[in-house]
């Protein structure tokens, strides 16, 4: 019976962990991404992470859209508007569809994954457009991992996870399917440090967040991600190595937390 | 060694003048500085030889035209964000597209609760 008993409390630890009990149905986050330069930082876009969500006839699944748009004053120079989507379950995150529209400057690129979890498979579909303006499709059928998520579903699987008894230094694999291909990522919990945002002054967990594709994120430890410690876990602040200096995404404003 | 450092408090002057006029404004107060010392250097130069202290006068007058065209531009110009209205139609011409897709992949509620114990 004791064994049954320990069996049952472990499954249902399982099923908590995995559990979304941080991102809520109508939540908004904006961040402002900024370019730093010896110390000094260029604003240079918006970004807004948003969920929603979205019926089908059969259930309700959540929507996870992120943009990035470039402030008016890049625009002559270098404009941006992507819209990368994720549409997983509300519970566990499980991606089902992700889509990914970037346009920036003369350079469009479309992503689409349907993802089959029964066979493990991914159904994508890469468009790009033609320099008479003609848009050309590349469709292709790759083997994942069962855990294997795209970037959005894995940018809001990260709250998800229980920091509280997580010790200082434990590693965390996530595989990101990214352009067609599993990338490897260890996210690193570094410990509680409390930090300066538009919240105010807030505890934060401190994430580092590597990859094994070098050209992504460059560097191990200077991508770092603060998570507030708290039942939402919003990101507050995110700095970056890219391949040229250092990008920073700071919080902007939240609403329609969950908790 | 005098026209050296004029030579160079011209260049980063005139480079602090035309980063200030773009997006990249900020950027213009690492030359604008380096003008100031270089011509303070060159201004200090000439009064040791006696030499004229004209062209050194422009080398002052762009530096300061750089930092209060980039100081104004940080302290007044807000960032923002315009002409979204295309994406803001694409948002939901995608989700649009997403439904019926998702419609198609028959996701059914059960599905959703079969939560992966590897994570």
């Amino acid at each position: 019976m004791n064994r049954i008993t320990i069996a049952l409390i472990f499954f249902l630890s399982c099923f908590v962990n995995a559990q979304n009990n941080a991102i809520g149905t109508n939540e908004k986050l904006v961040f402002t991404a900024s370019y730093n330069m010896s110390g000094i930082l260029n604003n240079l876009a918006e970004v807004r992470m948003e969920t929603s969500e979205v019926k089908t006839s059969k259930t309700t699944l959540l929507r996870l859209k992120c943009t990035a748009s470039t402030y008016s004053k890049w625009d002559h120079f270098f404009k941006i508007r992507d819209l990368y989507e994720s549409y997983v379950s509300p519970i566990s995150l499980k991606p089902y569809l992700y889509k990914r529209d970037i346009n920036e400057g003369s350079y469009y690129k479309a992503m689409k994954y349907t993802y089959d979890h029964k066979t493990n498979t991914i159904k994508t579909l890469q468009q790009k457009k033609k320099k008479d303006g003609s848009l050309w499709g590349e469709n292709k059928t790759i083997t994942v991992q069962s855990k294997t998520k795209d970037i959005v579903s894995t940018l809001y699987f990260i709250r998800t996870l229980d920091y509280n008894n997580m010790s200082v230094g434990k590693s965390n694999e996530l595989i990101i399917v990214f352009d067609r291909e599993e990338v490897k990522a260890h996210i690193t919990y570094l410990g509680k440090e409390t930090i300066s945002t538009v919240l105010g002054k807030l505890p934060c967990y401190k994430l580092s967040i590597s990859t094994n594709k070098v050209d992504v994120l460059k560097g191990t430890n200077s991508n770092i991600i603060w998570l507030t410690a708290d039942a939402n876990k919003i990101p507050v602040f995110a700095t970056f190595k890219i391949a040229v200096g250092n990008g920073e995404l700071k919080l902007k404003s939240a609403s329609g937390l969950r908790n | 060694m005098r026209k050296l450092f004029i030579t160079l408090g011209l260049i980063t002057a005139i480079l602090a003048v035309i980063l200030s006029v773009l997006p990249l404004s900020n950027l213009s107060f690492i030359p604008a500085i380096f003008a100031l010392i270089l011509g303070v250097v060159a201004l200090f130069v000439s009064n040791k030889s006696g030499a004229s202290k004209k062209i050194i006068q422009y080398i002052f007058l762009l530096t300061i035209i750089s930092l209060v065209f980039a100081t104004y531009k940080s302290i007044f110009s807000e960032s923002e964000v315009v002409n979204t209205k295309e994406l803001q139609e694409k948002e939901v011409e995608s989700e649009q597209e997403a439904i019926d897709e998702l419609e198609e992949l028959n996701i059914e509620a059960e599905d959703l609760e079969d939560i992966n114990l590897d994570e």
